[in-house]
């Protein structure tokens, strides 16, 4: 076979031309470099048969045989280094730049300072929300609801019928709605507080500190509000009013009756 | 014995045509002899060939009994002085060419390490000092366009200077004798061709180191080719969007930049008639475009308030900072130092590594106005001898002022100011720095915002005398 001979050519060639450390080295098992074998090969490669080219691609390597067989020389460098749109070693160098890059047509001529909205909610700058301190702090607003509310019931005395008394009833009730609401959670932060209040004490007598899961504390507040209405006497008529809700959800869900 | 060496023996040198002859045949002898050192009989030879022609030129022999007297010296001691003798004239001819050859190496040494600042843009020939300021009456007025002068370009040997007006004609004048070399005139719009020229006004131009070709641009965006000898048209650049504002030749190529109120900067081969590229960033109409022998250009970017170096094989520019209005003018002093004049009166110096100005010279050319409503007179052009100290700037103050830029380029010290009314819309020295042209207009040469009527539309050239300066005492 003739791309045989060319090979067992090659390599004694090869082993009488280097000296004789290199040899050595080679049959440790180091092998040839592999830019040597591509420069000894590449002459023959069109002779060699496919076992002995895939032979010639695991010795010297994939990108390095692709190349020799495809004559391909690896990509030339860019001439060019890429330049950053704007970069700038020291403070006091000029401001170097592209200058492939068009400039659009209508420039900025007075810079504009972007707006930042800030949310006072999530922003530091406006402090630590405590509800205790910002109750005792906005407490007067309550007086000014109460008197609002007293006026707006003068003016729905005045206004018996007409769009105007709509709206007035409306505003009535969103006030009332909103003062149940603060007294509803003035009512919780009380609770919460007596629970932390207990926690303390059980603590100070060496008791490990228990704390409520959420179904439970669900529950303790149900038995507060029943508590409630049975002192302000409104059970009857809520208990009323539920079994009545229940019995409609009941029927809803019983087929129809056919006539 | 001869006369003469029994004078050397008292002391007495010796003298008379005889005398030289001697010495250089003796010299040619021992020459011939080489390192072998002089025999007896060749040092004899030459005592004897020397005596018989000096003894004829000098007084009449002395009786034999006198010179024997006289002669107390062995052959030993005669061979001895003979040898010291060769010995020191070989010292002094060799002391005269080692001088002569510390000389020209001094001088090529020089030449070298001019070349070197030069490149590296560190040259700076201090000539400032020695200019004297010119008297009104050696100013030399070439009158020739009917409306203002835009712009004008010194050919490389100094011998000619081309000028262009708002008249569309560009005007070839001898410096020697003042006339009229050639005149281009104004092309009619829309006839082809026939003869070539401008139909609008001339805005700048450039020529090529090698005085070879001649480039001038317009307001409707076209940039012309002559050739500069015989102005004869070569080729037509079109590629602009907008008024071609700035033409400036890579020294020692025919790489031609050019830049126009489009914002762009293009890159032509003129030798080979062609477009190479095209460079963007300013933000407003550039107004003025200046390059020397690095493969990059210097812009002033008008009201977008910046002056950018542009690295041609790089693509890419630096911005520079300034003036507060819009910078109208722009001159490279050296590879790494520029001068700039804006519309708010200032001037400024540059240097590559710095994004502000080296030194700033605010109200260049005073101020104008009512009291309370001053204005400063707004700089029209710049102009800087090549490597040296020497910087020139143009208004319509009444004047050209000079101005010495101090060490390092950090002081901008006035010099003189040199009268001529009028906008001073261009500025250029001649490569030797003889002389300095202005190009002097009744209007500035982009707009009618002023017209000043006492004016005269004419080419100046303003003569710069150099008084040499005494070096100082402490150095």
């Amino acid at each position: 076979m003739p791309g045989a001979n060319y090979r067992a050519g090659a390599g004694a060639g090869a082993g009488a031309r280097r000296p004789r450390g290199a040899r050595d080295r080679e049959e440790d098992g180091g092998g040839l470099e592999p830019a040597a074998v591509a420069r000894d090969l590449l002459r023959g490669t069109s002779n060699m048969s496919f076992e002995e080219l895939l032979e010639l691609q695991s010795q010297v390597g994939t990108k390095t045989y692709k190349q020799l067989v495809a004559g391909n020389s690896p990509k030339k460098q860019a001439s060019r280094p890429p330049i950053q749109n704007a970069c700038v070693a020291d403070k006091h160098r000029p401001l170097e730049m592209s200058a492939k890059i068009r400039v659009p047509f209508l420039r900025q001529v007075v810079p504009i300072s972007k707006k930042v909205a800030r949310d006072p909610r999530f922003d530091d700058l406006s402090g630590e929300y405590n509800p205790e301190v910002f109750d005792k702090t906005y407490q007067f607003l309550n007086d000014i609801r109460a008197k609002e509310k007293e006026l707006v019931k003068k003016q729905l005395k005045k206004h018996l019928s007409g769009e105007e008394h709509e709206k007035l009833q409306q505003l009535l009730q969103r006030m009332e709605q909103q003062e149940m609401a603060q007294q509803e959670r003035k009512q919780q932060q009380e609770l919460h507080l007596a629970l932390k209040q207990e926690r303390r004490a059980q603590a100070q007598q060496g008791h490990r500190p228990y704390f409520l899961k959420k179904s439970e504390q669900r529950q303790l507040a149900l038995a507060e509000k029943f508590k409630e209405l049975k002192r302000s006497k409104k059970l009857e008529n809520f208990l009323s009013r539920k079994r009545r809700r229940n019995a409609g959800k009941d029927r809803r869900h019983l087929p129809l009756s056919k006539e | 014995m001869s006369a003469t060496a029994a004078a050397r023996k008292r002391g007495k040198p010796a003298s008379g045509a005889g005398a030289g002859a001697g010495a250089g045949k003796r010299r040619r002898k021992a020459d011939s002899a080489g390192d072998r050192g002089k025999s007896k009989g060749g040092g004899k030879m030459n005592e004897e060939i020397s005596s018989d022609s000096e003894s004829e030129s000098l007084a009449p022999r002395k009786p034999e009994e006198e010179e024997e007297e006289e002669l107390e010296e062995t052959a030993q001691e005669k061979k001895l002085r003979l040898a010291k003798l060769y010995l020191e004239q070989l010292r002094q001819q060799e002391e005269e060419k080692a001088e002569a050859r510390a000389f020209e190496e001094d001088q090529v040494a020089g030449r070298l390490k001019e070349d070197v600042l030069e490149q590296r843009g560190r040259l700076q020939k201090l000539v400032a000092k020695e200019i004297q300021a010119p008297a009104s009456a050696d100013i030399r007025v070439l009158r020739g366009h009917q409306l203002s002068i835009t712009c004008l370009v010194v050919t490389p040997d100094d011998s000619a200077i081309f000028s262009a007006a708002k008249d569309c004609s560009i005007i070839k004048w001898s410096v020697e004798s003042g006339r009229k070399l050639h005149v281009i005139p104004r092309a009619k719009k829309g006839a082809e061709g026939k003869p070539p020229g401008h139909s609008s006004h001339v805005l700048c131009m450039a020529i090529s180191s090698d005085g070879k070709y001649l480039a001038s641009g317009d307001r409707s965006k076209l940039i012309l080719i002559w050739e500069a000898q015989s102005c004869q048209h070569l080729y037509t650049f079109t590629g602009h969007r907008d008024a071609v504002s700035g033409l400036a030749f890579r020294r020692g190529t025919h790489q031609l930049y050019s830049t126009s109120h489009d914002r762009s900067v293009k890159v032509w081969n003129v030798a080979e008639n062609s477009y190479v590229e095209t460079l963007f960033g300013h933000q407003d109409a550039v107004a003025a475009l200046d390059a020397l022998s690095r493969e990059c250009c210097v812009t002033a970017g008008g009201r977008d308030g910046t002056v950018r170096v542009w690295k041609i094989p790089e693509e890419s520019q630096l911005v520079f900072y300034g003036h507060q209005g819009s910078i109208d003018c722009i001159h490279l002093i050296n590879e790494e130092h520029m001068v700039s004049g804006a519309d708010d009166g200032s001037v400024a110096l540059w240097g590559l590594s710095k994004k502000r100005p080296l030194a700033l010279q605010r109200e260049a050319h005073g101020l104008r106005g009512e009291p309370g409503l001053e204005q400063p007179f707004w700089i029209s052009s710049v102009a800087a001898l090549l490597n040296t100290d020497l910087v020139a700037t143009g208004s319509h103050s009444s004047c050209v002022r000079l101005w010495q830029c101090g060490e390092g380029f950090r002081q901008l010290d006035l010099l003189c100011d040199i009268p001529l009314v009028g906008f001073i819309n261009s500025l250029k020295f001649s490569s030797s720095g003889d002389f300095l042209v202005a190009g002097v207009g009744q209007e500035h040469r982009l707009g009618r915002w002023w017209r000043i009527k006492e004016a005269r539309n004419s080419v100046c050239i303003i003569p710069l005398r150099r008084v040499p300066v005494p070096p100082a005492a402490g150095s």
